[in-house]
């Protein structure tokens, strides 16, 4: 939600902090600020606004208030608090069919405006906060619904038809089938036309039966607003939360309206709203109010909730007193009486209704005394009273590969094609669960062949454990596998890579004291852990976990890599790593691995042979600097003695 | 006398020997861990120390206990936060999900010792989520749950438990502050951010925030038999996958799941 300065200022006043302490403010005591920005001279906040706390923060207002509950200092003009008396009017009927689908519905009626562009004041505010300018009646709905978070909607009354002299309004849910048409969405032209499956609540012309908008999610074109536009009727109502939500998600139609009433804002801002608006339109457009109809069916009013000091600081791990406690709620703006001297019942502000339980509003006392006046309790030591069987052997099967030369892999749990297919998969390549590890690993094989040089191996040896998916008679299960895979030779399987792959499914078999299923194909062995683990013996304790050094990640290069060997003659004695140390300080920072590859000693020499490997992060390297190089170290290496063979 | 020097050889392949006609000498390089499961051993560890025990719950899951035994209703907003994997209603007798996060695993574990407070378990695990992969979006991470409930369980606990954690963790002297949140399935909730102390690490001096955290909601309590009057916990979960971005400052979080022994062996 992006608020503005300027507009704050108005609820506050002039002892509004800065935005920069405004950012502060409410990152430690409320939501997270994405940004501040400055938009033609205003400063805009965006305010991450809590899914809780989209019903009444949506809003000027609403953040406005916010922050005086953090401060304690009241707000200077409270438009939630106007009670001022709407004047009424005989002139719009409204029927509801359901009065929990539309417990409020209100409908003003303002003649003689002048439809024209907003003034400067009011455009600027838009755009600051992204939106564009139609007219002042439009302008002005979204205004409203910017300042106090009621949405609402404006009719030309003259193209309403009339009966018996009145408007008639009709909410009622759809009937399957019934098709409504809607202003379309941003870049289009023509009106979207859905096709309603029963479930949508409608506004209908009860005039014609006509569906004229989708309650709380979209309005129709009927009886728009436009240029010749004399006089109007606006609308601010209130619909279910739930209602609203199905119909948007359904329609995919997710804009500012849909977002707030699917949030339950209060059934207090109907009324508001129409104050609001009737003095902004009277004001911009001219015109007079001829009156307001409200229908209010269904009151709802905060409940009142028990709140002791003793739960209190047993969540929040405070020592807060009564004194303390009771400031903080009259701060937010809720009421109270002590049952007890520890004991409180209170009730919210009617805009707050997210504040239903005890816990939500021993919340709002942690968060504006201050979360960081919270003491860390440091935990004692403790045995655990269980270990678990698949965790404790798949580390030791994991600890017992690795010194086999086998690496781990964690491949994706997603396939293009298998055999669990997925409802809603947004990617092609996920639209299926796997229903086996092989592929993955033979995938990984092929894809580690073609790097052997860079990674310094002669054959690539892999494993993962990892789960799969299976479709039963009634519903999905899942199993835990674990598959090896060895790789010898370039141009895929061959039948040398089934004697180390036998080796190693014996091996694992001896570390689980169990034979494993397993099952071979071209080079890859996979087998079902979870049907053993339970007739495992029970384990006692987790091994110790090795520590390993620190690993500072260096991302690959997508670039080339260029091989050269070498082979040099070195008295004997000389260590290889010592060797291979001066090999690489001499070949430089583009010599990413140097591998030792073979070595023999003949009396008082000894021939070790590298294999250099160059890459550049940024480039492809060229077969003739990479001579160069070689040619630079030959020359080096005879300078201390080393013959290059 | 000639000598191989193998690197990958592990086994002593008869007809290498013949070969040759050399002997082959066991110098290997080990084969390498991947820095998820590494991490998790060393988190378990960790927890194992204050008595936390390690949990687990399906992949699969039900939309039960992935949603409403955790406070998110049918069409609440709150559901947004998540966007989810459905297996298709043909294949399944009750609506099934790929678990959104490893918090269902509260739920359940809850159910089965709700007579045995306190409870205290870890839940590391993969998670799953239907949206657009980036260098800090994967469809598939993991992710470390934490829980604790008991009699007496507060905030306070929470900010120790961590505070123990991260600099076990991270291997220095870490502070951890709490931010105002919200999530379902706790309240009050808070955002976690963490600053190491000490050390040369880039992470070193600065607040980032790494999870979400908060008491137990008493709808959840209660949803598996307990009662939220008498007893109450704090849950965090966090991304395992974040914590190794922190660690080895790994850009991007996509290479975890690419299979490429370029990023595996590293480590």
């Amino acid at each position: 939600m992006k608020v503005l300065h300027s507009w704050l200022q108005e609820y506050i006043g002039d002892t509004i902090a800065s935005p920069k302490d405004l950012e502060a403010l409410l990152t430690f005591h409320s939501f997270e600020i994405d940004g501040i920005e400055e938009v033609a001279g205003e400063f805009v906040l965006d305010v991450d606004v809590l899914p809780n706390r989209s019903s009444d923060c949506l809003c000027h207002r609403g953040i406005a208030r916010e922050i005086a509950s953090i401060t304690g200092v009241p707000l200077v003009h409270d438009p939630l608090t106007n009670v001022e008396e709407l004047p009424t009017t005989d002139a719009i009927k409204i029927s509801i069919a359901d009065e929990s689908a539309c417990p409020r519905f209100s409908a003003s009626l303002i003649t003689g405006v002048t439809i024209a562009e907003s003034p400067q004041w009011l455009q600027t505010r838009l755009l600051a906060l992204g939106q564009r300018p139609i007219n002042n009646i439009v302008d002005a709905t979204n205004y409203v619904m910017y300042a106090i978070g009621q949405p609402l909607h404006a009719y030309d009354a003259d193209l309403f038809p009339r009966v018996d002299g009145q408007w008639q309004f009709e909410v009622r849910f759809a009937r399957a089938g019934e098709q409504v048409s809607l202003i379309p969405e941003g870049g289009k032209n023509e009106d979207r036309i859905v096709t309603c499956v029963g479930t949508e609540l409608l506004i209908v012309d009860a005039s014609s039966d006509m569906p004229i908008g989708l309650a709380g999610v979209k309005g129709g074109r009927y009886a728009g607003v436009h240029a010749g536009t004399k006089n109007i009727i606006v609308e601010a109502a209130h619909f279910h939360p739930t209602i609203t939500r199905r119909t948007a998600r359904r329609l995919g139609i997710v804009i500012d309206a849909s977002k707030r009433f699917e949030n339950e804002p209060s059934r207090i801002l109907p009324p508001i709203a129409q104050r609001e608006i009737i003095a902004l339109i009277t004001d911009i457009a001219g015109g007079a109010c001829e009156g307001v109809l409200d229908v209010y069916l269904e009151q709802r009013l905060s409940p009142t909730v028990q709140v002791t000091l003793h739960k209190t600081n047993a969540l929040l791990g405070l020592q807060l007193t009564t004194e303390q406690v009771g400031a903080i709620l009259a701060r937010i703006g809720a009421t109270y009486q002590l049952a007890s001297d520890q004991v409180f019942m209170v009730t919210g502000p009617a805009e707050r209704t997210d504040l239903l339980l005890e816990e939500d509003f021993i919340e709002e006392i942690g968060r504006l005394y201050g979360l960081s006046n919270i003491t860390s309790v440091p935990p004692a030591p403790l045995p655990v009273t269980s270990i678990n069987v698949r965790q404790f052997y798949t580390e030791l099967l994991r600890e017992h590969l690795v010194t086999q030369g086998f690496s781990e892999i964690i491949s994706s749990s997603f396939r293009a094609k298998d055999t669990i297919q997925l409802q809603n998969a947004l990617a092609s390549d996920k639209s299926y669960v796997r229903s086996s590890l092989l592929h993955n690993v033979k995938e990984a094989l092929d894809q580690n062949y073609a790097h052997l040089d860079i990674l310094g191996l002669r054959h690539v040896s892999l494993f993962e454990i990892g789960t799969v998916f299976l479709k039963t008679e009634t519903s999905i299960t899942e199993q835990t596998m674990i598959a090896l895979g060895v790789r010898t030779k370039g141009d895929g399987y061959s039948a040398k890579d089934d004697m180390p792959l036998k080796l190693a499914c014996d091996a694992v078999d001896r570390v689980l004291g169990k034979s494993l299923a397993w099952s071979v194909h071209d080079g890859v062995a996979e087998a079902n852990l979870s049907a053993v683990l339970s007739v495992l013996p029970v384990p006692l304790g987790y091994a110790p976990v090795t520590s390993r050094p620190p690993v500072s990640y260096v991302p690959m290069s997508p670039h080339p890599t260029l091989a050269r060997d070498i082979a040099l003659w070195v008295p004997t004695g000389t260590n290889a790593t010592d060797v291979e140390v001066q090999l690489h300080a001499l070949a430089g920072a583009q010599c990413v691995r140097v591998s030792l590859f073979d070595e023999f000693t003949k009396g008082e020499r000894t021939s070790y042979a590298f294999r250099l490997v160059f890459q550049a992060p940024n480039r492809t390297l060229t077969g003739s600097e990479i001579d160069a190089v070689m040619v630079s170290i030959y020359t080096t290496l005879a300078t201390i003695g080393w013959e290059v063979r | 006398m000639r000598m191989i020097r193998e690197s990958t050889l592990n086994y002593s392949s008869p007809s290498l020997l013949l070969n040759y006609g050399i002997i082959v000498t066991m110098v290997t390089s080990a084969g390498h861990r991947h820095p998820i499961s590494q991490m998790i051993a060393e988190i378990n560890a960790i927890f194992a120390e204050i008595g936390f025990v390690f949990a687990e719950g399906p992949e699969a899951e039900t939309e039960v206990y992935n949603f409403d035994k955790l406070n998110v209703p049918k069409d609440h907003p709150s559901r947004d936060m998540q966007d989810t994997f459905w297996f298709r209603s043909s294949d399944t007798s009750e609506p099934m999900v790929l678990r959104t996060h490893t918090s269902p695993v509260q739920a359940r574990y809850l159910e089965q010792h709700a007579g045995e407070l306190p409870v205290r378990i870890i839940v590391p695990g993969k998670v799953f989520r239907n949206e657009a992969t980036d260098a800090t979006h994967e469809a598939q991470f993991y992710q470390l749950e934490g829980l604790y409930v008991g009699e007496g369980v507060h905030l306070g606990h929470l900010k120790g438990t961590l505070e123990y954690f991260f600099s076990k963790f991270f291997s220095g002297k870490t502070e951890v502050r709490f931010r105002p949140s919200f999530f379902p399935f706790v309240e009050p909730g808070v955002e976690v951010d963490m600053r190491l102390m000490e050390g040369k690490s880039a992470l070193a001096g600065k607040w980032i925030e790494v999870m979400g955290a908060g008491m137990v909601h008493p709808h959840v309590l209660s949803s598996a038999g307990i009662d939220p009057a008498k007893y109450s916990g704090f849950a965090f979960g966090m991304g395992v996958d974040r914590l190794g971005v922190m660690k080895y400052d790994i850009p991007d979080i996509r290479e975890y799941y690419t299979g490429d022994l370029r990023f595996v062996n590293q480590f």
